[in-house]
This record gives C-alpha cells, structure tokens and sequence, in this order.
C-alpha cells in the first residue's frame, strides 16, 4: 500500500514537472557586478538601481627615494550609473590622475538562459565616450589640442556565458578611436580583444581576471597589454573588488591602448586596485505593501 | 509476479483516478518573510504549481526558486546565487499527503499537511497546518508555517548574520481548479 502511494505522489510532481516546461529561466549572475575588474562585463543593472562607484589604484613611482606611507601615488574614478531599464544602463565618471571625464550607455541583447529555449549567451553591446582635459601646452609644444580632438571612443561587443554555477567566460571584440594623438605616427583607431573570466570560489567570493589584446599598438611610447587578476567580494549592498594590474587608468580607450607598464612585480608596474559599488533602489520590486 | 500486480494496480489507479479527480493551482502564491532589527526581507512567487488528488488526498507543490520577486532587485540576485544557489537546485518541491481529507463536506476544514519539503537539496519531513475551503468545484488552501535556514544548509556569512533572521516564516495560497491536461 505504501508503494502505491509513493507512486501516486511522484506522478503528481512528474505532472508538475510538465507544466513548468512552459516558463523560461534566464542565467543570473554570469558575473554579478557590471566590472569584472577593470573592463565592463555583460551585466547591466536593473531599472531603477543606482550605483555609487568609486575605483582606486595604488602604485609606487619606482623613485630611489620615497616620503610616502603606502603607496606614492593613487587615482581615483568617482561615478554614478544607473539602471534606466532592466536592459539599458548609463554611467557617468571622472577620474583623478588622468583627468578623463567619461560616460557610458550599455544594452543587453541577449540574455543566456539554463534551458534550451533562449540563448546560449549572453551579449551585451557598450558604447562609450571620454573627455580628455589635460592641459598638453607645456609638455607638448606648441601643440593645441581641440575640444573636439579631446575626446575618444569606445565601442564593444560583449559576449558571455556562464559555463557552470561557478565559471564564466567572456569575449570582447573591442574598437577604440582616440582624440588626443601625440605624433604622426601613432594611429588613431585601434582593435582590440578582451578576455575576461570568474571563478566562483565561495558563495560570496570569487577570483576574476582580464586580458586585452591590441591589435595595433601606440608607437610613440612603449606600452604594453593590460592584465588584471582579482577578487570580487559581494556583501548585500556593497560589492567590493580588490585586484592587481598594470593599468592605471580606468577608462577603457586609456587602459587599452595606452597602458605604459607590463604586468610584473617591479615597481611602477604593479598597481593595486580596490572598486567599492554601493548599490541604491530607487524602484521597489513588491508593489503591494500588504502583509 | 509481484511486478505483475503491481501493473495491474498501476492499470487500476489510472481508470479509478478520473480526471476530475486532480485538482490543480498554476498561480499560487508562496511568500516569505525575514525580520531582524536591521532589515525586513520579504519575497513573493505568484508561479507556484500545485496539483492535488482528491482521490488518495495526495499533494504536491513545485516552485522555481528563480520566481521569488523580492523588493530589491539586487536581493533576487544575492538569493539565488549565493543562497539558494538556484543554478544546482533550481527547485523548492513538497509531496505529502492531507490526514483525515473528508472531500465530500462543503464545510471550511482545517487539517494537516504531512509530507517532504525538498530545497536546497535537503528534505525536511513537515506537518504543515492548512485552512481548506471548498466552493463548487474550486479549492483554496492556504496557511502559515516556518522554516529554519540551518535546517537547508543555507550559510550565511558573519557580517550579514544580523540581517537574515533565523527563522523564516513562510505563507501559501493556492486556489486550485479542475485539472485539465
């Protein structure tokens, strides 16, 4: 009798089971924080979120002599983004020691899903805009630079997709046009790929890096491809990202062309970074304030 | 031979177990509260499936963990990766059975739910106390129960520990129709 009952019960899940075949299930959290660390990731924040983002990196000047405690200098991108669909998300950032003021519009495309019914990726296409405000005068000469020649493009193509519950993968086919051109010979537009990867290792903790491959390098200046290997750490509202890397800057046309240091452990190419991303809701997901 | 009854009573159970004998909830509503001193944590499914035999008084109850819309987009996605883990156990599931169904009184009866509650990949045997009620040939069930998370091997990390309440008290209502397939 009790096999019989036993029967009857996991022929009504079984029914169950058919009937959820009807819903589509997305793949959450390919990489959970719009940065994997230094370079965008296919996630875009949903409507109604608002980021506070502030970026630091630390890095000696590799001087004989130094007056500094912990590190000789430091940059800083202060930034506000925002969530202006489940889809569409748009930042806005300055940034300290290279005095880029830059803004940002991201769309997710493709959204991956567990089952066979959506798409096998994630893809995400970004769209983004600095402005250089150096003053070049002293350095450079008599070379003046126009407002217009001051600002650079960053265009990607991201695409992502969550392996396992514990690895993703993604692919940036990258296009940058830069404004500010210091000699003839350097070009102006620029391709590039970026590799990025998480590791999941704890429930709360995962291990990250990034690569970008240019294509076509600066040659006025020796440079070098960015590297970063990191660790994001997500507590509620704060999400937390720590990470070595040999790009100073932080805006995505400066890092992937113009990073001045190859990643080793020599003083001035090793810089630590530090990302803490307050999240803000402005939109509340429950609309019935009932018990 | 003993396989033989066994599809002979597997025969008989399908011609006894009309159609009309299933009832089942496509919309049913599972909520869950947290309250601690520092956050209030509250989330609702309005997709969960039911599906009761009035025959035997048999239940079961699938939820996808995915559906639990919360206040805070962000929590959505704290819950079900770092959780519940929804990508390994993408599903809450309950199968038991209702002690003492009477199916032929139209009369609101409160009665109890014993069966297995399955998240988290851990299975907790439950009782669970429900209001039934009955009009025509539609039924409501609906009730309170709580749910310890260490019992479902949830961690919680130490400097989240005094927002995430020990307790989490759940709350269901299911209005279940005839089952067509």
């Amino acid at each position: 009798m009790s096999n019989f009952i036993l029967f009857a019960q996991s022929d009504l899940l079984d029914i169950l089971e058919k009937e959820h075949k009807d819903t589509v299930n997305f793949t959450s959290a390919t990489f959970k924080m719009t940065r994997i660390a230094i370079g965008h990731s296919t996630e875009t924040r949903k409507k109604g979120i608002l980021e506070v983002f502030v970026a630091n990196r630390f890095w000696n000047t590799g001087a004989d002599r130094s007056q500094s405690f912990f590190a000789d200098r430091m940059s800083a991108r202060i930034a506000l983004e925002y969530g202006l669909s489940d889809r569409l998300s748009t930042g806005f950032g300055g940034t300290t020691f290279d005095g880029l003021f830059d803004g940002y519009f991201k769309y997710k495309l493709v959204r991956q899903t567990t089952d066979k019914k959506g798409g096998p990726f994630n893809m995400t296409i970004l769209q983004s805009a600095s402005y250089n405000s150096n003053s070049f005068g002293s350095i450079y000469g008599e070379r003046e630079i126009s407002s217009n020649n001051r600002l650079s493009f960053t265009s990607q193509l991201l695409i992502s997709r969550k392996f396992s519950s514990n690895f993703s993968l993604q692919i940036a086919p990258t296009f940058v046009h830069r404004g500010v051109v210091l000699s003839n010979e350097d070009p102006k537009n620029h391709f590039a790929v970026g590799f990025g990867a998480r590791y999941k290792l704890r429930n709360h903790l995962s291990l990250v890096s990034e690569y970008y491959y240019n294509t076509n390098k600066i040659k006025s200046f020796d440079n070098y491809n960015p590297f970063v290997l990191g660790v994001n750490w997500e507590q509620g509202d704060v999400m937390l990202q720590f990470m070595l890397t040999n790009a100073v800057n932080f805006v995505e046309d400066a890092f992937i062309t113009g990073t001045r240091n190859n990643f080793n452990f020599r003083s001035p190419n090793l810089n630590f970074g530090f990302n803490a991303t307050y999240v803000i809701h402005f939109k509340r997901g429950l609309k019935n304030k009932r018990k | 031979m003993s396989r033989f009854i066994f599809v002979l009573l597997f025969f008989t159970l399908h011609t006894q177990s009309l159609e009309d004998d299933r009832i089942i909830a496509r919309q049913g509503q599972v909520s869950f509260f947290s309250y601690t001193s520092v956050e209030n944590i509250k989330a609702e499914n309005n997709q969960v499936l039911s599906i009761v035999d009035l025959d035997n008084g048999t239940i079961a109850v699938s939820m996808l963990m995915n559906s639990f819309v919360f206040e805070k987009a962000l929590m959505k996605e704290h819950f079900n990766e770092s959780y519940i883990e929804s990508d390994v156990y993408p599903k809450a599931t309950f199968e038991g059975k209702i002690v003492d169904f009477d199916r032929s009184t139209n009369a609101i009866q409160t009665k109890m739910i014993k069966g297995t509650f399955t998240m988290h990949g851990v299975s907790k045997e439950l009782e669970i106390k429900t209001k039934i009620e009955r009009s025509q040939n539609k039924y409501i069930f609906s009730g309170t129960f709580e749910a310890l998370v260490k019992h479902y091997n949830i961690k919680i990390p130490p400097l989240l520990a005094g927002n995430i309440a020990d307790t989490i008290s759940v709350n269901f209502r299911f209005e279940y129709e005839p089952y067509e397939k």
